[in-house]
Order: structure tokens, then sequence, then C-alpha cells
């Protein structure tokens, strides 16, 4: 008898035991919008993989999103541009509509009011596992009201600073002698003004 | 009869127990695919992105280098080449390739400093950003416009008509006054003092000290 009671023990507990895993895994959520790939394989990636787009390389088949503002897409946007703003990119219906055009094999292409606007969703969804998404290098400016898009080109440097700076020091060198043009350097005093708007601030 | 019975079912009990405890043991095996999720999520991720707090501005930049702030460290993420040929001084090369490197991380990944990255624009810094603040580093920040802006507010400053408000004169000026600190000479500038430039800029620099006081009136 002392052993039969043992035996209802033991499978009293582990029925609780097997019960209280049940709901954890029943209950247990799968986190939403889950990243394909590490940061360490994305920064592979990007620097491998060429996901900057023209404007002319721009085919029928490919879909264009825009990422901008309803209001801004509203304004005027790219002809076939679909409208899903950055803040709303990983909503359930978009990234289901992310996911069927994944599957369908298609290339997506962000754009926005410029390239680095649109590299937050850009680098959100490479790293959520859509690798078919790229970037247009445009940028979107208005012109009485009339969208122009142009194409830029990414991390261009406007000038060469160092060799800015040289000339600097070469034409003064040159130029030792030019005289009473002081004036726009005693303006620097008004710096003073700064001091007082924070002074306000404070009290 | 009935003990055998009921002794029969208890051996089979602890079979069916074990069996299930397998399952879920098996089960165990697949969990680890949910976990493989490094870093903060990417709503949280996102949510951070959207906000503009993570750019700093090339005036703040300049304010903090002439005011010698320990604060921060910049961090240029454009390759060697450009880094050599130009930087924002003291600037740290890391180019993008190799945010993840060993030595990198001791910079990246710490809370003692702000970490400011910069490139030629902000594009290349902003993915440094993301893919480092996904990572839960701290205090990370963007230069606003990168080394262009830098150079077209402060290295090469443009002058503002006349009909243009007074702030936008002091703005110049000081901006005026930062450039010659950052080594750019004024023609102007020369007849002052007769040839010896440098002395020049510390002088200019004096009217951005006068932020220091301001740091100790808020302070009250």
């Amino acid at each position: 008898m002392k052993e039969l009671e043992k035996v209802k023990r033991i499978s009293i507990a582990s029925t609780l035991f097997i019960l209280a895993v049940l709901i954890g895994v029943l209950t247990f959520e799968r986190p939403k919008n889950m990243y394909a790939m590490n940061t360490k394989t994305t920064l592979e990636k990007l620097s491998t993989n060429d996901y900057m787009v023209s404007l002319n390389e721009i085919t029928p088949e490919v879909i264009i999103i825009d990422i901008r503002s309803q209001y801004e897409y509203d304004k005027g946007h790219l002809e076939t541009a679909i409208n899903i703003s950055t803040p709303d990119i990983l909503s359930e219906e978009n990234q289901g509509f992310f996911n069927e055009l994944k599957d369908a094999n298609k290339i997506v292409v962000l754009y926005g009011k410029s390239p680095q606007e649109a590299n937050i969703p850009f680098m959100l969804l490479y790293q959520l596992g859509f690798d078919n998404v790229k970037l247009l290098a445009v940028e979107n400016n208005y012109l009485q009201n009339k969208l122009i898009t142009s194409q830029i080109d990414i991390e261009k440097p406007v000038a060469d600073i160092k060799a800015f700076i040289a000339e600097s020091v070469k034409k003064s060198n040159a130029s030792k002698t030019i005289a009473e043009k002081t004036e726009p350097v005693k303006k620097v005093v008004t710096v003073q003004k700064k001091k007082k708007k924070v002074a306000e601030g404070g009290c | 009869m009935d003990k055998k019975k009921i002794a029969r079912v208890a051996a089979f009990r602890y079979k069916i127990l074990a069996i299930i405890f397998l399952v879920l043991a098996g089960g165990l095996v697949l969990l680890p695919k949910y976990q493989k999720q490094e870093g903060i999520k990417s709503e949280t991720l996102l949510s951070h992105a959207n906000s503009t707090e993570r750019y700093i501005s090339t005036d703040q930049i300049a304010n903090k280098i002439i005011n010698q702030d320990p604060s921060f460290i910049l961090i240029d993420v454009r390759n060697e080449d450009s880094f050599s040929n130009y930087s924002i001084p003291n600037a740290i090369n890391i180019p993008l390739k190799k945010i993840f490197d060993e030595e990198s991380l001791a910079y990246l990944n710490q809370n003692q400093f702000d970490v400011v990255f910069f490139s030629n624009d902000n594009f290349y810094a902003d993915q440094a950003w993301v893919l480092c603040d996904r990572l839960g580093f701290k205090n990370l920040r963007v230069l606003n416009g990168g080394l262009n802006k830098w150079f077209s507010t402060i290295i090469n400053p443009k002058m503002p008509n006349e009909d243009m408000p007074d702030e936008e004169f002091e703005l110049y000026s000081t901006r005026k006054a930062a450039s010659m600190f950052f080594g750019v000479v004024y023609s102007d500038q020369v007849t002052t003092e007769d040839s010896n430039v440098k002395p020049e800029a510390p002088k200019q620099v004096i009217t951005v000290q006068k932020k220091k006081k301001k740091v100790a009136e808020g302070g009250c």
C-alpha cells in the first residue's frame, strides 16, 4: 500500500509539472518582426551587396515605396509608388505585404526626401531579412509645389577640406598687405547676446 | 486481481511519463531559435531611429572641440584614405566595415563618453548608428550632415546677405571664428598681426569661451 501511495504522489507531481510546461508553451508569444540577420552579417552584406539603385535602373516590375508621410506623399510622389511611411513599416499589414513581395521575388525600392531618410527603414527591413529591398539614390525637392526628383550620389564629399584650408593659408600669405577689412571680425563680440538668452532661461 | 492490474498500470505510467518528458526535452531543442534574436526588438529600434535626438549639429561639435569638452569621442566611419586626407581634429577612424572589431568595440560599447559618428554625409554614420543601437550601446550620436555640412558651416561659412537678420551675422562670426580655430586663414585676419597667423586664432576663440559661463549659469 505504501508503495502505491508513493506512485500516486509521483504521478500527481509529474502531471502538474507537465501541465505547467504546457501552459508555458501555449502562452509563449513569438516575438513579432524578428531579425533574420544579426548585426555582423548585416554589416557584411551591406559592404558586399549593392543596394543602391539609380532612377534609370527602375523597370516596371520594380515595386517603388515612398516612405515619407501621407501628407508628403499626397503632395507629390513618383509614379506607381506606394506609400508606407517609416513609422508604420513594422505593422502587421505592411510586413505581410513585404513578405508577399519577397516570396514573389520582386525587387522593392525605397525612397524618401533623401537617401538618408530612406536609410532607416531600409536598414530595418534589411535586418528583418528582406534582402530584396533596395534604396533609390534620389533627392526629392519641391519647386513651386511640383515634385522634382533628382539623382544624387550618397556620401560624396562636396569639397576637399584639407585643400581648402591649405588654399586659405596660401592666399593669406600671398596677400599680406590687404588692409582695413577688420570690421566683420569685430562682430565676433556679438556672441555675448546668446549668453543673455540662456541666463533668462535659467531663471 | 485488482492489485495486479493497478501495479501493471503503474509500471506503464512511468513509461508514458518518460516519453512525455522526452518529447518536452525535444521541444527545448526548438526553443533556441526564438532566442537567437540579437539586441533590442525591431519595434524599439524603429522608434529610436524615428526620433531625431541622435543628431548633433556641426556648431555644437565645433563648440565642444574648441572648449575642449572631454565628454565625447568622434568616430570617423569613412575609409582610411579619406580619414588620412582630412578629418575633424581628434577623431578616431573606425571604417564602417570594422565597427564590430574587438578594438572598435572598446570605443563604441562604453558608458563614459558620447560617441559621435560621422562620415561625408550622415548616411554611413546612420548605418553605423542603427547597428550599434540595435546592440544596445549607449550614448550614440550622429553628426548631422557629416563632413559636408562641417565644411559648409564651420570651415567655409557663407557670409550672410545684408538684409538677413542679426542672428545670421552673429552665427556667421561665431562660425568664422571657429573656422580660424580649425586652421582656415582669412586674408583680412592677417592685417592685424603681421605674418604669424596662429596666435590670432586663439584670440578669436575667446568669444566662444563665453559659452562656458553659460553652463555655470544654467547650473544655478
